[in-house]
């Protein structure tokens, strides 16, 4: 410890030698780490997996039942109410839910000025299939209608004052719910279960209504709906029920290969089933998307970050370039005292130790260097596109992932221009 | 105790060969001062270099306490250099931001003595040379003369069998040359082998051996032999 500690002593001695080219040094490599952090925070949070225990085990069915004939048409991203009826009599799945999610406004009586809310309407399989944590209350019991709400744990202090509101009375689009259980605080990174048009951008929803009861009052969708026949939108609570007006989300748990398998195979089944009943046309394109691949199924990568990752990477490259360039200049005009160690009888095991120490520090200034330029940028990509908001965040694991490339980075500024100097002729140094 | 058996040492670029020692058959016993002699670009300073390891040779064998250092590792040669050989550097070769206490103790660091130990050794090695009264001053505020006496102290601090001293005075006036050599004698007297390369006839005369070079040969076996002389 000693020994290092005086390793660190050398390096501080070397740096207040010529402290303007390590400024330098470490100002390059932390513009291009901070660059690259920035960019990197958005990439990796849009691409994190926030299951990824469960994510290869939740599947998105789709299926081409829809009353028209169409060659290699890709199954619509969103079902019809029947459809979904369908594909849940199986009992394969260990979780099934169907969903979908639009706008209402909540008060607490007529009294109060209504706050736009987002609902989600679904079934009570949605909590435990996407893991959701209870606050207080529980979950309804079964896929019946009720007046009853879950309520997000924001929204329940923001309405109430206070979390714990089960059995509270409120007002959803003036109609009077009870609430029986409150969130809490959750918001699932990417929201992958709501990925259709890019929704899973969005924050979690506010309000939760069982699905029936938003089929019962008429609630269309707020993001996407399709309809392949004339049923009118307006009678939701019948025409939705029985017509081709899609809107809804439908997931599954599959947990082993066996079910999935199975699953496929009730889905040819139900399909082949259906176009001999006469209820389509289509030849079956049935579709079983994993939750971890259902961004990229729908379409909903963002080019732009991507572009921007490739970008940073390259200037990253071009900073490290730089500031290798700037190391060994520094390097080579301390290679005297490289020989000078060497001379006296340093091996250059030690002095490949020093180096580390050089490293060490070079890494802790590049670190702080390039979490403060990673602040700005990631505060200015808010500002620009405040729809990505949600992403520009650092956990533990991005802060030790740029501890790690810190680290990598400063080692390969010092490694060769520390190598040139340790290796070079004793000799001729020392003459100098 | 050194023994160089046909040493030969080359310089090579792309264009020419430059033998810079040619047969070196050289014999010293512990103890001995040997002052090694020759015009400018004669080899001097790389039979020196040689003898330090801090240059590799090309043909012949060196053997140190009779061991060859012949295909010894990088961190061999290190140890070596570190526990048996002390260097004096024309330039004196001190680090300018360290105090004079922090340079004697750098060799003795690097072979990993207690810092109690280091800082006893490198206080006696200060005493001897004279400048104990200020071990914690930097090089850059003492003379000439005085900085290469640290630069003994660091050379003598971790107690080597040899000591090889390149032109030691020769960036010194007279009177601090007369100190220096003065000191190397006292070193020598207590037991230390020393290597001195000079260009001064005075100073050679006042080592025990003298050893010529010419063109990268030694230029009489009788002065590098001394028992070529009993033997006659």
């Amino acid at each position: 410890m000693e020994q290092f500690l005086y390793y660190l002593k050398v390096s501080w001695i070397s740096i207040k030698r010529a402290p303007l080219p390590y400024a330098l040094t470490i100002f390059i490599l932390s513009l291009g780490l901070g660059v690259f952090f920035a960019n990197a925070t958005f990439y990796y949070q849009l691409n994190s997996d926030p299951l990824p225990h469960k994510s290869d085990k939740l599947f998105f069915p789709m299926t081409l039942m829809v009353p028209y004939e169409c060659a290699d048409c890709p199954p619509p991203r969103v079902l019809s109410y029947a459809n979904v009826q369908k594909l849940s009599q199986s009992d394969i799945p260990t979780a099934k839910v169907g969903m979908y999610s639009a706008d209402g406004y909540l008060r607490l009586d007529t009294k109060q000025a209504p706050t736009p809310v987002s609902i989600r309407m679904t079934q009570p399989d949605f909590f435990r299939m996407f893991e959701v944590p209870l606050l207080h209350g529980s979950i309804w019991a079964d896929d019946k209608a009720r007046l009853e709400l879950i309520l997000a744990k924001q929204t329940a202090e923001k309405m109430f004052g206070h979390s714990d509101v089960v059995g509270e009375k409120i007002l959803l689009d003036d109609r009077h719910f009870t609430v029986v259980a409150v969130l809490d605080d959750w918001q699932m990174l990417p929201r992958l279960y709501d990925a259709n048009n890019r929704a899973h951008l969005s924050e979690a929803d506010q309000v939760y209504m069982p699905l029936e009861t938003g089929y019962d009052f008429n609630y269309m969708s707020n993001r996407q709906s399709q309809t392949f026949d004339d049923t009118d939108y307006r009678q939701l609570a019948t025409q939705g029920r029985t017509g081709a007006l899609n809107q809804l989300q439908f997931w599954v748990q599959l947990d082993t290969e066996a079910q999935q398998q199975a699953y496929r195979q009730f889905m040819s089944n139900l399909v082949a089933d259906e176009q001999k009943a006469g209820r389509h046309p289509s030849a079956p394109n049935n579709q079983l998307v994993p939750m971890r691949n259902i961004v990229s199924y729908f379409g909903g990568e963002s080019a732009d970050i991507k572009a921007f990752a490739l970008v940073t990477l390259l200037f990253l490259g071009v900073c490290l370039f730089n500031a290798s360039h700037l190391s060994l200049n520094r390097y080579i005009s301390n290679q005297y005292e490289f020989s000078l160690r060497r001379a006296l009888g340093a091996s250059r095991g030690q002095l490949q130790q020093q180096m580390l120490a050089d490293v060490l520090l070079m890494a802790t200034f590049c670190c702080a260097g390039g979490l403060l330029i990673a602040w700005g940028g990631v505060s200015l990509l808010n500002f620009l596109w405040p729809a990505n908001s949600l992403f520009g965040r650092w956990d533990l694991t991005l802060l030790l992932l740029l501890l790690v490339l810190t680290f990598t980075m400063s080692y390969l500024v010092t490694l060769y221009p520390s190598l040139r100097a340790s290796f070079g002729g004793l000799n001729q140094q020392l003459k100098e | 105790m050194i023994q160089l058996k046909n040493l030969s040492k080359i310089f090579r670029t792309e264009l020419i060969e430059t033998h810079a020692l040619r047969s070196i058959e050289l014999q010293v016993k512990e103890g001995e001062f040997v002052a090694l002699t020759g015009p400018s670009g004669s080899g001097k300073s790389t039979l020196l270099n040689v003898l330090g390891t801090l240059e590799h040779f090309d043909e012949g064998d060196y053997l140190l306490d009779g061991q060859s250092v012949k295909g010894l590792s990088d961190s061999a040669l290190s140890k070596l250099r570190n526990e048996k050989i002390g260097f004096i550097f024309q330039g004196f070769n001190l680090i300018k931001d360290y105090s004079l206490q922090d340079n004697i103790e750098l060799p003795l660091r690097y072979r990993g003595i207690a810092a109690s130990e280091r800082k006893r050794r490198a206080e006696q090695a200060l005493e001897l040379v004279g400048l104990a009264a200020r071990r914690d001053y930097h090089p850059s505020q003492l003379s000439g003369g005085q900085q290469q006496r640290v630069a003994i102290a660091r050379a003598i601090a971790g107690q080597p069998r040899i000591l090889l001293a390149d032109e030691p005075t020769g960036n010194l006036d007279s009177l601090m040359a007369r100190q220096v050599m003065e000191l190397l004698e006292k070193i020598n007297q207590d037991g230390c082998t020393i290597l001195m390369v000079t260009h001064d006839p005075d100073q050679a005369r006042r080592a025990g051996r003298q050893v010529q070079i010419v063109d990268g040969q030694l230029s009489d076996a009788a002065m590098y032999d001394p028992l070529a002389v009993k033997r006659a």
